[in-house]
Protein backbone atom coordinates (compact mmCIF):
# COMPACT_ATOMS: atom_id res chain seq x y z
CA UNK A 1 0.00 0.00 0.00
CA UNK A 2 1.43 3.45 -1.15
CA UNK A 3 1.33 5.91 1.98
CA UNK A 4 1.15 9.18 1.93
CA UNK A 5 4.33 11.62 3.14
CA UNK A 6 2.05 13.25 5.43
CA UNK A 7 0.22 10.10 6.47
CA UNK A 8 3.45 8.73 7.61
CA UNK A 9 3.34 8.10 11.95
CA UNK A 10 5.60 7.21 14.49
CA UNK A 11 5.62 3.83 13.61
CA UNK A 12 8.17 2.07 16.09
CA UNK A 13 6.12 3.91 19.38
CA UNK A 14 2.64 2.45 17.54
CA UNK A 15 4.08 -1.01 17.70
CA UNK A 16 5.34 -0.73 20.93
CA UNK A 17 1.89 0.44 22.21
CA UNK A 18 -0.21 -2.25 20.48
CA UNK A 19 2.44 -5.11 21.93
CA UNK A 20 1.55 -3.39 24.83
CA UNK A 21 -1.92 -4.68 24.45
CA UNK A 22 -1.76 -7.90 23.50
CA UNK A 23 -4.27 -7.64 20.56
CA UNK A 24 -4.40 -9.74 17.17
CA UNK A 25 -1.76 -9.16 14.02
CA UNK A 26 -2.28 -6.32 12.48
CA UNK A 27 -3.71 -7.25 9.20
CA UNK A 28 -1.91 -4.24 7.07
CA UNK A 29 -0.35 -0.93 7.70
CA UNK A 30 -0.83 1.65 10.64
CA UNK A 31 -0.95 4.41 7.61
CA UNK A 32 -4.24 3.46 8.03
CA UNK A 33 -4.42 5.35 11.36
CA UNK A 34 -3.20 8.21 9.62
CA UNK A 35 -5.76 8.67 7.26
CA UNK A 36 -8.64 7.62 9.62
CA UNK A 37 -7.27 10.69 11.90
CA UNK A 38 -7.46 12.91 9.11
CA UNK A 39 -10.84 11.44 8.20
CA UNK A 40 -12.03 12.53 12.37
CA UNK A 41 -11.17 16.28 11.09
CA UNK A 42 -13.60 16.13 8.44
CA UNK A 43 -11.06 15.21 5.28
CA UNK A 44 -13.47 13.39 2.90
CA UNK A 45 -10.37 12.09 0.96
CA UNK A 46 -8.50 10.25 3.35
CA UNK A 47 -11.53 8.93 4.46
CA UNK A 48 -12.35 7.33 0.68
CA UNK A 49 -9.17 6.18 0.23
CA UNK A 50 -9.13 4.47 3.96
CA UNK A 51 -12.76 3.04 3.46
CA UNK A 52 -11.74 1.95 0.08
CA UNK A 53 -8.58 0.04 1.15
CA UNK A 54 -10.32 -1.14 4.37
CA UNK A 55 -13.38 -2.72 2.20
CA UNK A 56 -10.86 -4.55 0.18
CA UNK A 57 -9.11 -6.26 3.42
CA UNK A 58 -12.85 -6.84 4.95
CA UNK A 59 -13.68 -8.59 1.86
CA UNK A 60 -11.25 -11.03 1.98
CA UNK A 61 -11.69 -11.43 5.78
CA UNK A 62 -14.84 -12.69 5.45
CA UNK A 63 -15.10 -14.50 2.60
CA UNK A 64 -12.75 -16.38 4.95
CA UNK A 65 -15.19 -16.57 8.20
CA UNK A 66 -19.22 -16.78 5.99
CA UNK A 67 -21.19 -18.29 3.42
CA UNK A 68 -20.35 -16.37 -0.40
CA UNK A 69 -23.85 -14.60 0.25
CA UNK A 70 -23.57 -12.99 3.17
CA UNK A 71 -19.83 -11.30 2.47
CA UNK A 72 -21.22 -7.94 0.79
CA UNK A 73 -23.60 -7.46 3.40
CA UNK A 74 -20.89 -8.16 6.14
CA UNK A 75 -18.52 -5.56 4.63
CA UNK A 76 -21.16 -3.33 4.00
CA UNK A 77 -22.42 -3.82 7.47
CA UNK A 78 -18.77 -3.35 8.87
CA UNK A 79 -17.95 -0.21 7.13
CA UNK A 80 -21.38 1.52 8.35
CA UNK A 81 -20.26 0.30 12.00
CA UNK A 82 -17.06 2.29 11.18
CA UNK A 83 -18.17 5.43 9.97
CA UNK A 84 -20.76 5.57 13.06
CA UNK A 85 -17.98 4.90 15.59
CA UNK A 86 -15.17 6.77 14.17
CA UNK A 87 -15.33 9.10 16.91
CA UNK A 88 -14.10 6.82 19.34
CA UNK A 89 -10.76 5.79 17.63
CA UNK A 90 -7.54 7.47 19.67
CA UNK A 91 -5.51 8.46 17.07
CA UNK A 92 -2.74 7.91 19.40
CA UNK A 93 -2.96 4.33 18.67
CA UNK A 94 -2.64 2.54 16.15
CA UNK A 95 -6.19 1.79 13.89
CA UNK A 96 -5.47 -2.11 13.75
CA UNK A 97 -6.24 -3.26 16.62
CA UNK A 98 -9.21 -0.86 17.22
CA UNK A 99 -10.23 -2.16 13.47
CA UNK A 100 -10.33 -5.97 14.83
CA UNK A 101 -12.26 -5.14 17.53
CA UNK A 102 -14.87 -4.01 15.23
CA UNK A 103 -14.59 -6.45 12.68
CA UNK A 104 -14.90 -9.38 14.77
CA UNK A 105 -17.67 -7.94 16.39
CA UNK A 106 -19.58 -7.76 13.16
CA UNK A 107 -18.54 -11.23 11.80
CA UNK A 108 -20.59 -12.15 15.26
CA UNK A 109 -23.55 -10.47 14.84
CA UNK A 110 -23.36 -11.70 11.28
CA UNK A 111 -23.10 -15.50 12.72
CA UNK A 112 -25.78 -14.51 15.14
CA UNK A 113 -28.37 -13.49 11.91
CA UNK A 114 -27.55 -16.41 9.96
CA UNK A 115 -28.68 -18.60 13.27
CA UNK A 116 -31.77 -16.34 13.21
CA UNK A 117 -32.61 -16.97 9.51
CA UNK A 118 -35.03 -19.01 8.69
CA UNK A 119 -33.17 -21.92 6.92
CA UNK A 120 -35.87 -21.87 3.67
CA UNK A 121 -35.55 -18.07 3.13
CA UNK A 122 -31.48 -18.69 1.92
CA UNK A 123 -30.36 -16.09 -0.78
CA UNK A 124 -30.60 -17.41 -4.17
CA UNK A 125 -26.99 -16.99 -4.57
CA UNK A 126 -25.82 -19.07 -1.77
CA UNK A 127 -26.17 -22.64 -3.25
CA UNK A 128 -23.17 -22.76 -5.35
CA UNK A 129 -22.36 -26.01 -7.89
CA UNK A 130 -18.79 -26.86 -6.14
CA UNK A 131 -19.64 -27.61 -2.44
CA UNK A 132 -15.90 -28.04 -1.87
CA UNK A 133 -14.78 -24.65 -3.05
CA UNK A 134 -17.68 -22.81 -0.77
CA UNK A 135 -16.25 -24.68 2.36
CA UNK A 136 -12.76 -23.65 1.68
CA UNK A 137 -13.68 -20.10 0.94
CA UNK A 138 -15.43 -20.06 4.56
CA UNK A 139 -11.98 -21.86 5.65
CA UNK A 140 -11.88 -20.08 9.61
CA UNK A 141 -15.96 -20.72 9.90
CA UNK A 142 -15.36 -24.33 8.76
CA UNK A 143 -12.22 -25.15 10.82
CA UNK A 144 -14.41 -24.03 14.29
CA UNK A 145 -17.06 -26.37 13.40
CA UNK A 146 -14.85 -29.00 14.95
CA UNK A 147 -15.55 -27.47 18.43
CA UNK A 148 -19.59 -27.80 18.00
CA UNK A 149 -20.94 -31.53 18.75
CA UNK A 150 -21.25 -33.75 15.52
CA UNK A 151 -24.84 -33.13 14.28
CA UNK A 152 -24.44 -29.14 14.35
CA UNK A 153 -20.59 -29.51 12.45
CA UNK A 154 -22.99 -31.58 10.12
CA UNK A 155 -25.64 -29.64 10.11
CA UNK A 156 -24.49 -26.02 9.82
CA UNK A 157 -21.85 -26.76 6.56
CA UNK A 158 -24.97 -28.55 4.84
CA UNK A 159 -27.32 -25.90 4.85
CA UNK A 160 -25.41 -23.09 5.57
CA UNK A 161 -22.70 -22.74 3.56
CA UNK A 162 -23.57 -25.73 0.83
CA UNK A 163 -26.96 -24.55 0.29
CA UNK A 164 -28.45 -27.55 1.34
CA UNK A 165 -32.47 -27.42 2.42
CA UNK A 166 -33.62 -28.60 5.47
CA UNK A 167 -35.03 -31.21 4.32
CA UNK A 168 -32.59 -33.02 2.26
CA UNK A 169 -29.86 -32.36 5.01
CA UNK A 170 -32.32 -34.25 7.25
CA UNK A 171 -32.20 -37.14 4.84
CA UNK A 172 -28.40 -37.44 4.48
CA UNK A 173 -27.96 -37.09 8.27
CA UNK A 174 -30.49 -39.20 9.03
CA UNK A 175 -31.94 -36.58 11.66
CA UNK A 176 -35.37 -35.11 11.49
CA UNK A 177 -36.44 -31.46 10.04
CA UNK A 178 -36.69 -30.17 13.37
CA UNK A 179 -33.47 -31.61 14.92
CA UNK A 180 -31.59 -30.36 11.73
CA UNK A 181 -32.87 -27.00 12.40
CA UNK A 182 -32.34 -27.20 16.05
CA UNK A 183 -28.62 -27.82 15.44
CA UNK A 184 -28.43 -24.97 13.40
CA UNK A 185 -29.70 -22.63 15.87
CA UNK A 186 -27.73 -24.50 18.90
CA UNK A 187 -24.61 -24.66 16.94
CA UNK A 188 -24.65 -21.26 15.92
CA UNK A 189 -25.24 -19.42 19.19
CA UNK A 190 -22.36 -21.99 20.80
CA UNK A 191 -20.02 -20.76 17.91
CA UNK A 192 -20.93 -16.85 18.55
CA UNK A 193 -20.20 -17.76 22.62
CA UNK A 194 -17.06 -19.35 21.76
CA UNK A 195 -15.79 -16.37 19.73
CA UNK A 196 -17.16 -13.78 22.15
CA UNK A 197 -14.18 -16.17 24.66
CA UNK A 198 -11.62 -16.20 22.34
CA UNK A 199 -9.22 -12.61 21.50
CA UNK A 200 -8.93 -14.01 17.70
CA UNK A 201 -9.49 -16.19 15.07
CA UNK A 202 -7.28 -16.59 12.50
CA UNK B 1 -19.75 0.66 -9.51
CA UNK B 2 -20.86 -2.09 -6.99
CA UNK B 3 -23.15 -1.15 -4.08
CA UNK B 4 -20.24 -1.10 -1.51
CA UNK B 5 -18.66 1.67 -4.17
CA UNK B 6 -22.00 3.36 -3.37
CA UNK B 7 -21.77 3.21 -0.10
CA UNK B 8 -18.41 4.30 0.58
CA UNK B 9 -18.33 7.56 -1.60
CA UNK B 10 -22.21 8.65 0.07
CA UNK B 11 -20.05 7.69 3.52
CA UNK B 12 -17.24 10.16 2.39
CA UNK B 13 -19.08 12.99 0.73
CA UNK B 14 -19.97 16.20 2.93
CA UNK B 15 -18.01 14.27 5.53
CA UNK B 16 -18.16 16.44 9.01
CA UNK B 17 -15.37 16.48 11.47
CA UNK B 18 -16.05 14.55 14.55
CA UNK B 19 -15.19 15.06 18.67
CA UNK B 20 -13.10 12.75 19.57
CA UNK B 21 -14.29 10.50 22.77
CA UNK B 22 -12.11 11.15 25.59
CA UNK B 23 -12.16 8.84 28.35
CA UNK B 24 -10.60 11.61 30.87
CA UNK B 25 -13.83 13.38 30.05
CA UNK B 26 -16.28 10.91 30.74
CA UNK B 27 -14.14 9.54 34.42
CA UNK B 28 -14.56 12.94 35.67
CA UNK B 29 -18.12 12.98 34.73
CA UNK B 30 -18.78 10.00 36.24
CA UNK B 31 -16.64 11.51 39.31
CA UNK B 32 -18.77 14.95 39.19
CA UNK B 33 -22.07 12.39 38.80
CA UNK B 34 -20.95 10.97 42.25
CA UNK B 35 -19.71 14.07 43.95
CA UNK B 36 -23.46 15.38 43.47
CA UNK B 37 -25.46 12.74 44.93
CA UNK B 38 -22.86 12.64 47.66
CA UNK B 39 -23.29 16.39 48.29
CA UNK B 40 -27.10 16.11 47.81
CA UNK B 41 -27.44 13.55 50.69
CA UNK B 42 -24.90 15.57 53.40
CA UNK B 43 -27.58 18.43 52.07
CA UNK B 44 -30.55 15.99 52.49
CA UNK B 45 -29.12 15.94 56.58
CA UNK B 46 -28.69 11.40 56.08
CA UNK B 47 -25.37 11.58 57.43
CA UNK B 48 -24.77 8.89 60.37
CA UNK B 49 -24.61 11.33 63.22
CA UNK B 50 -21.34 9.79 64.42
CA UNK B 51 -19.30 10.08 61.47
CA UNK B 52 -16.78 12.28 63.26
CA UNK B 53 -15.91 9.17 66.14
CA UNK B 54 -15.80 6.35 63.50
CA UNK B 55 -14.15 7.88 60.74
CA UNK B 56 -11.07 6.71 61.23
CA UNK B 57 -11.90 3.46 63.04
CA UNK B 58 -10.32 -0.04 60.93
CA UNK B 59 -13.68 -1.13 60.27
CA UNK B 60 -14.60 2.49 58.68
CA UNK B 61 -11.55 2.59 56.66
CA UNK B 62 -11.53 -0.88 55.63
CA UNK B 63 -15.25 0.42 54.42
CA UNK B 64 -14.45 3.53 52.64
CA UNK B 65 -11.08 2.03 51.28
CA UNK B 66 -12.28 -1.04 49.63
CA UNK B 67 -15.08 0.44 48.64
CA UNK B 68 -13.54 3.29 46.88
CA UNK B 69 -10.92 1.31 45.12
CA UNK B 70 -13.53 -1.42 43.88
CA UNK B 71 -14.95 1.46 42.51
CA UNK B 72 -12.41 2.96 40.48
CA UNK B 73 -11.03 -0.09 39.21
CA UNK B 74 -14.47 -1.07 38.03
CA UNK B 75 -15.34 2.68 36.61
CA UNK B 76 -12.02 2.46 34.89
CA UNK B 77 -12.36 -0.85 33.80
CA UNK B 78 -16.03 -0.36 32.25
CA UNK B 79 -14.90 3.02 30.30
CA UNK B 80 -12.25 1.11 29.24
CA UNK B 81 -13.99 -1.31 28.02
CA UNK B 82 -16.36 1.19 25.65
CA UNK B 83 -13.59 0.90 22.34
CA UNK B 84 -11.84 -1.39 21.10
CA UNK B 85 -9.03 -3.17 21.31
CA UNK B 86 -9.61 -2.64 25.34
CA UNK B 87 -11.64 -5.80 27.02
CA UNK B 88 -13.22 -5.76 30.23
CA UNK B 89 -12.52 -9.02 31.10
CA UNK B 90 -9.24 -8.54 33.04
CA UNK B 91 -10.99 -5.31 35.13
CA UNK B 92 -13.48 -7.47 35.85
CA UNK B 93 -11.55 -10.27 36.96
CA UNK B 94 -9.23 -7.71 39.16
CA UNK B 95 -12.58 -5.80 40.64
CA UNK B 96 -13.35 -9.76 41.80
CA UNK B 97 -10.27 -10.35 43.08
CA UNK B 98 -10.26 -7.57 45.11
CA UNK B 99 -13.71 -7.74 46.32
CA UNK B 100 -12.54 -11.28 47.65
CA UNK B 101 -9.69 -9.83 49.44
CA UNK B 102 -11.15 -7.17 51.25
CA UNK B 103 -14.10 -9.99 52.31
CA UNK B 104 -10.80 -11.70 54.03
CA UNK B 105 -9.42 -8.16 55.04
CA UNK B 106 -12.82 -7.73 56.88
CA UNK B 107 -12.46 -10.47 59.34
CA UNK B 108 -9.53 -8.72 60.37
CA UNK B 109 -11.36 -5.38 61.38
CA UNK B 110 -14.32 -6.37 62.96
CA UNK B 111 -15.45 -4.74 66.13
CA UNK B 112 -14.59 -6.56 69.37
CA UNK B 113 -18.89 -5.59 70.22
CA UNK B 114 -20.00 -7.59 67.59
CA UNK B 115 -17.91 -11.14 67.52
CA UNK B 116 -19.62 -12.75 69.99
CA UNK B 117 -23.11 -12.25 68.59
CA UNK B 118 -24.96 -14.50 66.87
CA UNK B 119 -25.13 -14.51 63.15
CA UNK B 120 -28.75 -13.53 62.37
CA UNK B 121 -28.33 -10.35 65.06
CA UNK B 122 -25.19 -8.99 63.20
CA UNK B 123 -26.90 -9.63 59.53
CA UNK B 124 -30.08 -7.89 60.93
CA UNK B 125 -31.81 -8.82 57.76
CA UNK B 126 -34.80 -5.80 57.88
CA UNK B 127 -31.83 -3.63 57.82
CA UNK B 128 -29.93 -5.26 55.42
CA UNK B 129 -32.72 -5.09 52.57
CA UNK B 130 -32.45 -1.04 53.07
CA UNK B 131 -29.43 -0.85 52.92
CA UNK B 132 -28.78 -2.84 49.82
CA UNK B 133 -31.81 -1.69 47.86
CA UNK B 134 -30.19 2.42 49.18
CA UNK B 135 -27.21 0.86 47.21
CA UNK B 136 -29.14 0.01 44.00
CA UNK B 137 -30.84 3.51 44.23
CA UNK B 138 -27.74 5.44 44.71
CA UNK B 139 -26.26 3.76 41.87
CA UNK B 140 -28.66 4.03 39.06
CA UNK B 141 -27.84 7.93 37.78
CA UNK B 142 -24.31 6.30 37.49
CA UNK B 143 -25.31 3.25 35.60
CA UNK B 144 -27.64 5.70 33.50
CA UNK B 145 -24.95 7.91 33.04
CA UNK B 146 -22.72 4.72 31.61
CA UNK B 147 -25.40 3.31 29.69
CA UNK B 148 -25.39 6.49 27.43
CA UNK B 149 -21.75 6.43 27.19
CA UNK B 150 -21.57 2.95 25.89
CA UNK B 151 -24.47 3.77 23.45
CA UNK B 152 -22.33 6.59 21.93
CA UNK B 153 -19.00 4.57 22.42
CA UNK B 154 -17.93 1.46 20.51
CA UNK B 155 -17.98 -1.86 23.12
CA UNK B 156 -17.14 -4.76 21.26
CA UNK B 157 -18.11 -7.11 24.00
CA UNK B 158 -21.25 -5.68 24.95
CA UNK B 159 -22.47 -8.10 27.68
CA UNK B 160 -19.24 -7.97 29.63
CA UNK B 161 -19.06 -3.93 29.12
CA UNK B 162 -22.22 -3.72 30.47
CA UNK B 163 -21.42 -5.98 33.62
CA UNK B 164 -18.43 -3.17 34.17
CA UNK B 165 -20.88 -0.74 33.82
CA UNK B 166 -23.00 -2.41 36.56
CA UNK B 167 -20.24 -3.13 38.99
CA UNK B 168 -19.01 0.21 38.56
CA UNK B 169 -22.52 2.02 39.44
CA UNK B 170 -23.33 -0.65 42.25
CA UNK B 171 -20.08 0.20 43.73
CA UNK B 172 -19.80 3.90 43.61
CA UNK B 173 -23.47 3.54 44.79
CA UNK B 174 -22.15 1.65 47.97
CA UNK B 175 -19.48 4.24 48.24
CA UNK B 176 -21.73 7.19 48.65
CA UNK B 177 -24.00 4.88 50.97
CA UNK B 178 -21.16 4.79 53.63
CA UNK B 179 -22.13 8.34 54.73
CA UNK B 180 -24.92 7.54 55.77
CA UNK B 181 -24.87 3.77 56.74
CA UNK B 182 -24.89 3.33 60.54
CA UNK B 183 -23.58 -0.10 60.72
CA UNK B 184 -20.47 -1.20 61.30
CA UNK B 185 -19.77 -5.03 61.17
CA UNK B 186 -17.92 -6.58 57.91
CA UNK B 187 -19.89 -9.40 58.04
CA UNK B 188 -23.05 -7.20 57.38
CA UNK B 189 -20.94 -4.96 54.80
CA UNK B 190 -19.76 -8.06 52.80
CA UNK B 191 -23.65 -9.77 52.67
CA UNK B 192 -25.60 -6.95 52.34
CA UNK B 193 -24.03 -4.71 50.50
CA UNK B 194 -22.64 -7.56 47.79
CA UNK B 195 -25.93 -8.14 47.61
CA UNK B 196 -27.11 -5.06 46.47
CA UNK B 197 -23.98 -4.44 44.19
CA UNK B 198 -24.80 -8.01 42.72
CA UNK B 199 -28.61 -7.28 42.21
CA UNK B 200 -27.59 -3.77 39.96
CA UNK B 201 -24.69 -5.62 37.95
CA UNK B 202 -27.23 -8.20 37.31
CA UNK B 203 -29.85 -5.49 35.90
CA UNK B 204 -27.36 -3.43 33.69
CA UNK B 205 -25.98 -6.60 32.40
CA UNK B 206 -29.35 -7.66 31.72
CA UNK B 207 -30.67 -4.26 30.04
CA UNK B 208 -27.65 -2.84 28.78
CA UNK B 209 -26.45 -4.65 26.09
CA UNK B 210 -30.24 -5.15 24.80
CA UNK B 211 -30.71 -3.89 21.31
CA UNK B 212 -27.47 -2.83 21.08
CA UNK B 213 -25.60 -2.70 17.66
CA UNK B 214 -22.32 -1.49 16.22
Amino acid sequence: MAVDPIFRTNAAHQVRRHRRGGSAPAPTSDAWGALMAAAQEGHGGAYQRLLTEISGWLLQYFRRRLPAGDVDDAVQETLLAIHRRRHTYDPRLPLNPWLTGIVKRKWIDQLRSMGRRPSEELPADLSIPGHEATITSASVLARLLDELRPAQAQAIPRVKLQGFSVEDASIELGLSPSAVKMSIHRGLARLTSILEKTDDVD
Amino acid sequence: MTSTDALIRNLSADLVAVKRRRMSGEVALLAALGAIELALLLWAGAMRPDIRQVILAPFMLWKIGNLALLAGVASWAAIRSLAPPAVPRRGLRLALALAALAAVGGTMVTPAVDIGRPILERLSPMQGMLCATSIIVLGMPVMATLAVLMRRAAPVRPKQSALACGLAAATSGALIFTVYCPMNDPLYIAVWYSLGVAALALVARLLLPSRFRL
